[in-house]
Formats: C-alpha cells, structure tokens, sequence
C-alpha cells in the first residue's frame, strides 16, 4: 500500500508541477483574476470528483471489499479565520501545502522557506490548541480541526 | 508559460482529471480522503510531545499521508528531469520582475507565507485538497466556508500587494 501512495502522490506531484498549481505567476494570475487556469483546474477536479463521489457512496464500499468510510470536515470559526490566513500565506508564497513539496522537488530553493514556515506554524498550532478550543469554538482535542 | 524550463502549461481540463483521478482512487482503493496540510501536522508529530501531536488521528495517519508527501516530492523532481533536467531553481517570476528583493528578503517573505499557510491550514482543517477538491466534491458546508474565505483571501491580499502598494 505504500506504493500505491507514493505512485498516487508521484501523479498528483506531476500534474500539479506541469498544470502551474505550483507555479508563482499562475497562482498570483489566479488572484489578479487575469488567469483562468486554476480555476479551471479546481473547477473541473470538483465537476469530475463531485458526481463520481456519489456514485461511489451509493455503492458504499472500496474496491476491495471493506465499507466506505468518508469522515466529514467539522464545521468552526477557524474555517473563516484559518481559511483567511491561509488565503495570505498562499498570496504571499505562491504556493499552497500540495506545491510547496512540489516545487521543493522541482528545485524551487525558496520553497525550502515555505516548508519551514509551515511546520512551524503548523506546530504553533498545535501548541496553542487547548487554548485556541474555546474561542474557535474547535473541536475536542482527539478529534482536531479534521484531516485534510 | 511555467517558470520551471519555460514550459507550456497542460490544459487545465487535464489537470482537473488527473487529480480527480488521484482523488478517486485514494478513496475507491484505500478509503483515504484526500488531504495535504495534515501532513504537516504528521511531520512536527515526529518530533513534537504536545497532546495535540500524540493523538491517534495523527499517529495512525503517518503511514499512508508521509508517503504521499514523499510522491509530491518526487512528481516535482520527475517533472524537472523529464522537462530538461534537474537544477535548482532561484527564478520567482513576477516577484522578481515587480518586487524585485535579493535573496534574504525572499527568503524571509517566503518564510512568513508559510508560518500564515501552517497556521491557518490547520485551523481552518484542511487546504485546497482536503477543503477545495474533496469537501466541495463531497458537498461539504465547512469546505465551502473555508474555500470561500482562503480564495477571497488571496484576492485581497495579491490585489493589495501588486495593484495597490506596487
């Protein structure tokens, strides 16, 4: 299974390097609105995922047999105030956490500066999740914010 | 025109396909929801104690998300040697042509992105994949909060930077 993954990670790496998801000036063309292309990428990934994710909960069950587990995203103030500072990281970079692997393998150097920014903040995070529960109104602590 | 070996973009319908493929797959073989930004938190629980890190969510994604960042890595590097070969890359587009900093101030720019994209990712539960490919796909009222706000966000914040200040 860790080959399956790596190969999935390998494919979705290569798309996202060769579409300009992990490019600079696409990502600021996105934001100028002057580039349609990630709009389109997103667009069309949701447009093709949406109507198959259904399908495949209808059926309920993986390919190999065991039920279809799907947990749902919890809903809290941090998905505004976490989307909105994520919204500037990405602004700011240029890169969202798929590209920054991306373009680290890409040899993008700079990138090395995002992946460091980005696991600090991610473990500020969570150092400061006790704290943050009550105000964000997150979670309890075992379940977090949701993977994804 | 991409800034890595001044490659012609792939149609974004292609892209669009290929990660849902991805996307499927991971669901339809290994009943994974797809999701990125957890990986950081995977990483610091290699090396970090607080409670938040030890929880079993975290500890029992280890072995299907790190691989998965590891084939990131590796589709980037395939990228680069299949497009003309592997080099590190200093170039930073329109950065450079309008911001115009020498390699402290960008490396230092970079850096606070990502403290911005570590920290909110993690509130906010998830990033483009996880929120913006999968909740969307999976009609998901948080992921659609958290879309809205990252993508309105980075309008502002580009618009400020390029149109406004500049």
């Amino acid at each position: 299974m860790v080959l399956l993954y790596l190969v999935l990670g390998t494919v979705f790496g290569f798309v996202l390097s060769r579409s300009g998801a992990a490019d600079y000036d696409f990502i600021q063309g996105m934001f100028l609105l002057t580039n349609f292309q990630l709009y389109g990428i997103i667009g069309s990934a949701v447009a093709i995922t949406a109507p198959s994710l259904w399908l495949l909960k209808r059926y309920g069950k993986t390919l190999t047999g065991q039920p279809l587990v799907i947990e749902l995203k919890p809903g809290h103030r941090g998905n505004v105030i976490g989307g909105v500072l994520f919204g500037v990281g990405w602004s700011i970079s240029g890169m969202c956490p798929g590209p920054i692997l991306v373009s680290i393998g890409e040899g993008k150097v700079y990138a090395l500066a995002v992946l460091a920014g980005s696991l600090i903040g991610a473990a500020a995070f969570g150092v400061a999740y006790p704290k943050l529960q009550r105000p964000m109104r997150l979670p309890v602590l075992a379940r977090g914010t949701g993977d994804g | 025109m991409l800034i890595l070996h001044d490659m012609q973009a792939i149609h974004w319908a292609v892209a669009g396909l290929g990660i849902s493929f991805v996307t499927l797959t991971l669901l339809a073989v290994a009943n994974r929801r797809l999701g990125v930004s957890t990986g950081f938190e995977d990483v610091c629980s290699l090396v970090l104690d607080a409670p938040y890190f030890k929880r079993s969510a975290i500890t029992s994604g280890r072995p299907w998300r790190l691989p998965l960042l590891a084939g990131l890595v590796s589709g980037g590097i395939l990228s680069a040697v299949l497009g003309g070969g592997w080099s590190p890359v200093w170039d930073l587009g329109m950065f450079d042509t309008e911001i115009g900093w020498g390699p402290g101030g960008k490396v230092v720019w970079m850096f606070a992105g990502g403290l911005f994209i570590g920290f909110g990712t993690r509130l906010a539960g998830g990033c483009t994949s996880g929120h913006g490919i999968f909740g969307l796909s999976n009609l998901e009222i948080p992921s659609l909060i958290t879309t809205i706000s990252f993508m309105a966000a980075g309008v502002v914040t580009t618009n400020l930077i390029y149109r406004v200040i500049l």
